[in-house]
């Protein structure tokens, strides 16, 4: 029993797209299905300007939102906090796309190719992919990324945390004081995104300066 | 068998080829397919993180859009957006028809090899060899001119003996960034860099940005200073007034012992030298007399004053430094650069003070200097009329404080000092002196040192490259519609015939894509190619296209030396990586290398290869060739043959291609001896540029007796350094009133990775990378919105079109693109259309490069309207 979270060091983060790409890469997601979006813009005036990154993730919500509106039961939270999908249970509806203020929630309608203009059949890469994904998800149906479950249970760290350049990632237990990323938290300033709508995310960002 | 029916699921170590970094990488194969890449924790290049663009390049192994087959032209006309009208043939057919094309050369020296930057070690000495073996001297790195470095890599390599510099983030406090990423992505050791950087911001370490946009380090940075492109030196000069002559503070011990700031330089500029030894001579303050330089009963060096030695009146060259950089008032710096004086003020006096002139820390038992202050550069900097002076004037921040490879200071990266793996000593790469004791490089990437400088002597290259003294890459004079005439003017006694071509897209990389290929690339009679994709080269000029191995697929016996980019700084490790291919190559795709090793063999010019490489493996690799491993020009190797040779001499009998494959690497600790190595090798280094005065002054007689003396302008081959303006810096027209530039997000690698699906989906995100860059206000002024098509003009008419970004970290005079795209190849569909190509707008030509290094001037003075 624990609850897992994240950190992500804004003060680290220089925005590569690192954890967006090897999301895809570790987690077989289709076209256009980013779990792991990097999102940029710009702040401030000329010459007080900042870019901000912001690589956002499932925020695995304490209180999650997309919970309470599913009407099936498919979206569930585990003992260790991490929001999942029973995938025979979802239906498709998008409710729980509507209902996330965190945009972590993506349905694949159709399974498409990377590559629409090639002749042939799919790459010995992409047919793995899709096999891969198909097996766990499929079309259809509501997919987030549940901090690399399946990683975790062997032992890794999710794989944006274990790839990222600039070490900005931390995964870890929030329920125990002493793990790294409390430590982060309380030493550093760690806050949520938006905790005015009241879902307690368990993703924490540290502060960019 | 396991119980999902799996028959296979290995991890194998080979090296990334993403970009110039080599990171150390483990590929995931399932069944014979690549299903993961992932970091490898047990090197340094890299220490078990990957990138994006690393592991995207899945991607790139299996695209469906790459070459599969052999195929030739059979559309005749060639040109821009041709349609070569590719017919499938056979290797046999291929290879044949390149044979005789090379047998039926009117002369051998019409060759042309030109190569990528990202494979670097195939352009190590697979591909000289060839050339020395057939007997040619062209050669261009592709994007060298435009994309890569003249300025930065030649001054690094007089001041540093290294390609690049980059900060010692271990003990660095305070950084002056000029045009360059280094830690935010750039391929300069990527991903350590990027770690060790981050821990530097966290602990406080302070950047300062002199950038026209606000870049990624920008956003990152403590500060960011608006700048007009290519005014780096004014700003460097203006900052080295402020250090030298207002608060009067510079490491004398390292002026004295490590420079020659305290050689005493007549009026006719030149060392006063001693009459009996020609040395250089100096002036004891203790004995009040001059000595030579290296005249151990020297009491103190003087670094001021007026003195009379040989009879002629001289000052020491630091004395004469210091009165050259108040021409650089920061009144009219800030005139040049649009730099505040108050901030160029403040940013010299941080400088200053976080350099800690005279501090020292204890490193392994060693007590060295501690400078953590370092002022870097690169693409930004360079790419202009003042390449490398740019680069020396901002070194020279560094040098007067004493902040060069030593902790925290501004590091040579590689390091160049090597003292070779512990069981072989090899690559042994320490730096040693010329007569006048400065320092010279030992081992080198490109074939000509850049200190002592080239001797001018009547060019037999197609481009004149050979010619001028410090030219890495020349590309004014292939890209001209005059290049009949300068072949002519110069009497270079045959012409282009035959042109290969490894990787490289040049049709988008060195400049306006017509003048590439009307001027330059049409004029070989037959082009082949190796590619992974039919690109925008490919299909303007090519007659035949080799399916090449990507990275994935090939073997290659060392990727991580010479040490370019790819270590880290800091005491850690060295590293000896290879590529091996994770999965056997698809189709009828072959390796680039063992291709040549046939074509060398049916030219019958192998014995030739094989002694040439025999040469080349000891400069690129430091250390001559053991007799047991080097190779037998009677024998007959394949290219894994020839990869274990080099692996077997270099790290011992027991580490040859076999052994690595199970590991990938080898690597051991480095020393404080090389990582910190400048108090510990016995070199001094410029900052008064003697010999180039003398150098410049010969190449212009060479060009004025062929007729052309005003082909460069050989002021710029002056001692001191100077800021000199580029052609968009003195354009008056009002109407063109932006500067444009480009930029290298760090996702993609130049021209080469845009077709990649994910690469392209983060790029259709990102808010910049495919959209032209413009000042908020300046494009509402001009009634643009955000979003609305615009053209963007040259000079010469020549226009790209693009949805504007109107964006506020964006300095008011300039337009920014990201570089390298708006791909239009048949062959790349993924990446056709997206961005603009810059390079479109770039002017090639004799006023828009550098006198002294030859390199192409990148910005453009442009007027931009609605589409």
């Amino acid at each position: 029993m624990a609850r897992y979270g994240f950190v992500i060091d804004l003060k680290r983060c220089y925005g590569c797209y690192t954890c967006q790409v090897v999301c895809k890469a570790a987690n077989h997601t289709p076209k256009g299905i980013d779990w792991a979006r990097c999102v940029q813009a710009e702040t401030g005036s000329f010459p007080s300007t900042l870019r901000q990154m912001l690589p956002m993730v499932c925020m695995q919500c304490a209180e999650p939102a997309c919970l309470e509106v599913c009407p099936t039961g498919a979206t569930q939270q585990d003992e260790n906090g991490i929001v999942t999908v029973d995938q025979d249970l979802c239906m498709g509806c998008k409710y729980c796309m509507m209902a996330c203020p965190y945009g972590s929630r993506q349905v694949v309608d159709a399974w498409e190719t990377y590559f629409p203009d090639a002749e042939g059949a799919l790459d010995p890469y992409e047919a793995y992919a899709r096999k891969k994904w198909d097996e766990k998800y499929g079309s259809g149906v509501a997919t987030k990324c549940d901090y690399c479950m399946d990683r975790v249970k062997q032992g890794l760290q999710p794989a944006c945390v274990e790839a990222c350049p600039s070490k900005a990632r931390t995964f870890g237990d929030l329920d125990d004081p002493e793990s790294e990323i409390s430590i982060l938290i309380r030493r550093e300033g760690g806050f949520q995104l938006n905790p005015e709508f009241g879902t307690d995310p368990s993703c924490y960002y540290l502060p960019v300066r | 068998m396991s119980p999902q029916g799996v028959k296979e699921d290995v991890w194998i170590p080979t090296s990334c080829g993403g970009c110039y970094a080599q990171c150390g990488i483990l590929a995931h194969r399932v069944d014979g397919v690549l299903v993961d890449l992932t970091g490898n924790p047990e090197t340094p290049a890299g220490s078990g993180r990957i990138c994006g663009k690393g592991v995207a390049q899945l991607h790139t192994l299996y695209d469906r859009h790459r070459i599969n087959y052999p195929v030739k032209r059979t559309n005749p006309e060639k040109g821009v957006h041709a349609d070569p009208k590719w017919q499938r043939i056979s290797w046999d057919e291929a290879l044949d028809t390149i044979v005789s094309k090379f047998k039926n050369m009117k002369d051998r020296r019409g060759c042309y090899f030109q190569a990528t930057t990202v494979q670097t070690s195939e352009i190590r000495f697979a591909i000289p060899a060839f050339m020395r073996s057939f007997g040619f001297k062209n050669y261009w790195v592709s994007g060298g001119g435009l994309w890569c470095g003249n300025g930065a890599h030649f001054m690094n390599g007089i001041t540093h003996a290294a390609w690049s510099i980059i900060p010692d983030w271990t003990y660095n406090n305070y950084t002056l960034y000029f045009g360059c990423s280094k830690g935010h992505g750039a391929g300069h050791a990527a991903l350590q860099s990027s770690q060790w950087v981050a821990d530097a911001r966290a602990r406080g370490m302070k950047a300062v940005v002199f950038d026209p946009f606000l870049s990624t380090q920008a956003s990152k940075a403590h500060e960011w200073v608006p700048i007009r492109v290519g005014t780096d030196a004014a700003a460097a000069l203006g900052m080295l007034n402020v250090i030298l002559n207002e608060i009067g503070q510079w490491d004398e011990e390292y002026l004295k012992l490590k420079t020659n700031a305290p050689y005493l330089i007549g009026p006719d500029e030149h060392y006063v030298r001693d009459r009996d030894t020609g040395k250089p001579l100096v002036w004891d303050a203790g004995a009040g007399r001059p000595k030579t330089f290296d005249d151990a009963s020297i009491q103190d060096y003087a670094l001021l004053g007026e003195f009379e030695a040989q009879g002629v009146k001289c000052q020491p060259s630091f004395a004469l430094l210091r009165e050259h950089v108040k021409k650089y008032s920061l009144e009219r710096v800030e005139e040049i650069t649009s730099v505040p004086a108050s901030t160029l003020r403040r940013v010299a006096h941080e400088f200053v003070e976080h350099a800690q002139i005279g501090s020292s820390v204890k490193i392994d038992g060693q007590t060295l200097p501690l400078r953590p202050s370092a002022a870097i550069f690169f693409r930004g900097s360079q790419g202009h009329v003042n390449s490398g002076w740019n680069c020396l004037a901002i070194d020279l921040l560094n040098q007067v404080v004493g902040a060069a490879d030593v902790p925290g200071g501004a590091m040579g990266h590689g390091p160049p000092v090597c003292h070779g793996h512990p069981d072989t000593g090899k690559p042994e790469t320490i730096p040693y002196t010329c007569k006048d004791g400065l320092m010279i490089v030992k081992g080198w990437v490109y074939d000509h040192k850049p200190y002592p400088l080239r001797e001018p002597k009547p060019p037999t290259r197609l481009d004149l490259q050979d010619m001028f003294p410090c030219s890495v890459y020349n590309a004014f004079t292939i890209m001209s519609p005059d290049w009949e005439k300068y072949l002519e003017d110069f009497k270079i006694d045959y012409r282009p015939e035959i042109m290969i071509n490894f990787g490289s897209n040049s049709v988008m990389t060195m400049g306006n894509a017509e003048d590439v290929t009307e001027n330059f690339l049409k004029k070989f009679g037959f082009v082949f190619s190796f590619n992974i994709y039919q690109n925008e080269f490919t299909e303007a000029v090519a007659d035949i296209v080799l399916p090449d191995c990507s990275f994935l697929e090939r073997y290659t016996p060392c990727v991580t030396f010479p040490s370019t980019f790819c270590h880290p700084t800091g005491m850690d490790h060295w590293v000896w990586q290879i590529r091996q291919p994770v999965v056997d190559p698809l189709f009828e795709r072959r390796d680039f290398n063992e291709v040549m090793l046939e074509l060398a063999k049916r030219l019958g010019i192998q014995e030739k290869y094989y002694a040439e490489t025999n040469k080349l493996i000891p400069v690129r690799y430091g250390g001559e060739m053991s007799p047991e491993y080097a190779l037998d020009p009677k024998g007959d190797y394949s290219w894994q043959d020839i990869c274990d040779r080099v692996l077997k001499d270099r790290l011992g009998p027991d580490k040859g291609l076999e052994a690595l494959k199970q590991t990938g690497l080898e690597k051991w600790p480095t020393k404080v001896e090389e990582m910190y190595w400048r108090w510990f090798v016995s070199v001094r280094i410029p900052i008064y540029f003697e010999f180039f005065k003398e150098s410049g002054e010969k190449a212009r007689k060479l060009c004025a007796s062929f007729g052309r003396e005003n082909i460069q302008d050989w002021s710029f081959y002056r001692p001191l350094a100077e800021w000199f303006p580029c052609p968009s810096h003195e354009e008056t027209d009002p109407d063109f009133d932006l500067t444009a530039f480009s930029w290298r997000p760090s996702f993609h690698t130049q021209s080469s990775t845009q077709n990649n699906p994910w690469l392209d989906e983060i790029s259709v995100n990102d808010p910049y990378v495919y959209l032209i860059q413009l000042n908020e206000d300046t494009g509402k002024a001009k009634g643009l919105k955000d979003g609305d098509d615009i053209w963007v003009e040259n000079k010469l008419g020549r226009r790209i079109k693009g949805p504007v970004r109107l964006v506020q970290g964006m300095h008011p005079d300039q337009l920014g693109i990201a570089g390298c795209h708006g791909h239009w190849a048949r062959g790349t569909p993924i990446s056709r259309d997206k961005g603009q190509f810059f390079d479109d707008l770039v002017i090639v030509d004799e006023k828009h490069t550098d006198s002294l290094t030859q390199g192409t001037d990148a910005c453009v003075r442009v007027k931009i309207y609605k589409a």
